[in-house]
């Protein structure tokens, strides 16, 4: 590949392998484990990758045609601050899925699924220090009114309900919650990582080709098991049923569509040249991605219980059965799996709060949106802070005790913590050189 | 060239094109075999998911081509790039998308380095063969071998 690879300083290096340990303790496993999963792919690295090659000149926006920028101050200071916000999410993103991917990893009933997740957590863990190696490389004291180290100690010390976006701020249930959430909410990070190819920022950009071409293996390690997996339910196999399969994209659908921003938004990446698509654009082509992968998901199951229909006799198959919510040789339209409306349990954009079902039917009573809730999510889920503080949002909107706006800000509500080492007196991640970080007890 | 050659659009192979590999199979091979298909696709998404290729036509994808890069096997030092599989749709053969398919892929694996990009074909495929040879394809200087140990 034309890539250039680079390490963080020291300290910066350091901080992260000090997280990895408190957070994400199975990384050692990959390594041991690489030659039998991955035979013949490169060892992994930690190390972050820059696309050689990339063009000079911006593609899109305001400055459309001049030459790419290379320093925050050359961006100006409103789009420099709008990149650092979109850099530091990014990287709250990629060390948030692993805190929530390490909580279930060991309930993998197969170990090809669980080291395919472990090295998707991996890549995310470099997908990270890739975002940190933007941050520190260049000064963006500017715009950030933060040192380098402070803005990396910020990010480190998030956990599970402090991260910037919602999606990585609800804990997972089960191993279905791994593989839904790399089919689903991987795929958002897909297109982000695609649009953000264009940025005029070249470092961002440059950024991107190696980060897209590892985001390809995790949303096959999404939708394979998950393939897999309702070719069993077909054949009877009771530990894994499409109704579990359905309620966890019920519960991450929603999220994902939100990761795009509101559906009115993303006139400025396009002014500043950061992204190719406006949130909506974006928002849509994704939500018709996932009903293809789900249609498919649906094909493969009707086949494995009717082997004799062909592919597209399958497809009509599903199609008809989810039409007329019927049954047709035992197989029943519950069998098969749907994408939610796109305003479906949504607490950010247009939809907001809005009580829109499963079908996009509207409840106007909250309680009866609640039942409605209850039955298509999954049931450890409902028992969550997350759900418990939408839940008290929605009530106080309905009773006028809320506005919309307040609630959509009010997520997420866990406050930003210090940095909170576990294992050290200090609460910082990122020690000065020459001051070792104290060995890790997990 | 066809019409058909032109309107398709060629395109790197990701996870979603597995249903419809899996099918253009079926149609070759009159086998269903989705696990072979989900296996082989992991493999060459995890690799690099630009080397393989599709074509797709309408929004469907008709065409495939699976490759990837190696260096250091069989003695061979140089990186070169290795075509493992590729099929089209009875339906659109004859009308250039293995061609298309092939161009795609050089075009992939030279900018990455690979000086060579080899393949293996059955003896008896003599249409295989020929198409092969039609792209550029020579004989190599490396025979293939088997042996039943079992």
């Amino acid at each position: 590949m034309n890539v250039e690879q680079t390490t963080l300083p020291k300290k910066y290096h350091d901080a992260v392998l000090h997280w990895q340990r408190h957070n994400f303790p199975d990384y050692g496993l990959l390594p041991e484990n690489w030659q039998k999963y991955f035979p013949s792919d490169p060892e992994f690295c930690l190390c972050a990758k820059m696309e050689v090659g990339m063009g000079d000149k911006v593609e899109v926006g305001d400055a459309k045609g001049e030459r790419r920028r290379e320093k925050p101050e050359e961006l100006g200071e409103e789009p420099a601050k709008h990149l650092l916000a979109i850099i530091r999410a990014q990287a709250s993103t990629e060390f948030g899925s692993i805190q929530q991917h390490e909580g279930t990893l060991a309930r993998a009933q197969d170990d090809e699924d669980r080291f395919w997740v472990l090295r998707v957590m991996a890549e995310e863990l470099r997908h990270g220090y890739q975002m940190f190696h933007l941050l520190v490389s260049q000064d963006w004291s500017g715009v950030s009114g933060q040192k380098a180290e402070e803005m990396v100690e910020e990010i480190l010390s998030m956990q599970t309900g402090s991260h910037v976006l919602d999606a990585f701020n609800l804990e997972y249930d089960s191993f279905v919650d791994n593989v839904v959430f790399a089919a689903v909410i991987d795929r958002v990070g897909k297109y982000q990582l695609s649009m953000q190819r264009v940025c005029s920022y070249k470092p961002f950009a440059a950024s991107m080709p190696p980060m897209l071409r590892e985001e390809a293996f995790h949303l096959a390690a999404g939708v394979i098991p998950l393939r897999r997996w309702v070719q069993r339910a077909a054949q009877g196999n009771a530990l894994i049923t499409t109704a579990a399969i359905q309620k966890a994209f019920n519960k991450w659908m929603p999220r994902g569509l939100e990761m795009f921003g509101h559906e009115k938004g993303g006139d400025s990446n396009i002014r500043f040249g950061f992204k190719n698509m406006k949130n909506a654009e974006a928002q849509s082509l994704y939500y018709d991605e996932c009903r293809r992968m789900v249609a498919d998901l649906n094909q493969r199951f009707i086949r494995a219980r009717l082997p004799k229909l062909s592919p597209e006799e399958a497809e009509a198959l599903a199609e008809r059965l989810l039409r007329d919510r019927g049954k047709h040789d035992g197989i029943s339209h519950e069998d098969l799996i749907q994408l939610p409306d796109k305003a479906f349990f949504r607490r950010k954009g247009d939809s907001a709060f809005t009580m829109v079902g499963f079908s996009g039917e509207t409840f106007t009573g909250v309680e009866e949106y609640v039942r409605h809730l209850a039955g298509h999510l999954p049931e450890p889920y409902l028992h969550s802070r997350d759900m418990k503080q939408y839940v008290e949002s929605l009530r106080q909107v309905a009773a006028g005790t809320l506005t919309r706006d307040q609630a959509i800000k009010k997520t997420p509500t866990l406050k930003r913590v210090g940095g909170m080492c576990p294992c050290s007196k200090s609460v910082r991640w990122v020690m000065e050189e020459g001051i070792p970080a104290e060995p890790s007890r997990n | 060239m066809s019409a058909v050659a032109e309107q398709v659009r060629i395109r790197p192979l990701n996870e979603l094109d597995i249903a419809r590999i899996v099918s253009i199979d079926e149609r070759l091979t009159g086998v269903y075999r989705p696990e072979v298909w989900e296996r082989r696709i992991m493999y060459y998404l995890r690799r690099d998911p630009d080397a393989s290729q599709v074509a797709e036509l309408g929004g469907k994808v008709v065409g495939f081509m699976l490759a990837d890069i190696r260096g250091g096997e069989f003695g061979l030092e140089e990186t070169g790039g290795w075509i493992e599989r590729f099929g089209v749709d009875p339906d659109f053969q004859g009308r250039s998308l293995g061609r298309k398919l092939f161009e795609a892929v050089v075009v992939h694996l030279k900018r990455q380095g690979a000086a060579t990009v080899r393949t293996l074909v059955e003896k008896s495929d003599s249409e295989l063969a020929s198409f092969l040879r039609a792209v550029g394809f020579k004989d190599a200087p490396l025979a293939a071998l088997e042996m039943r140990i079992s």
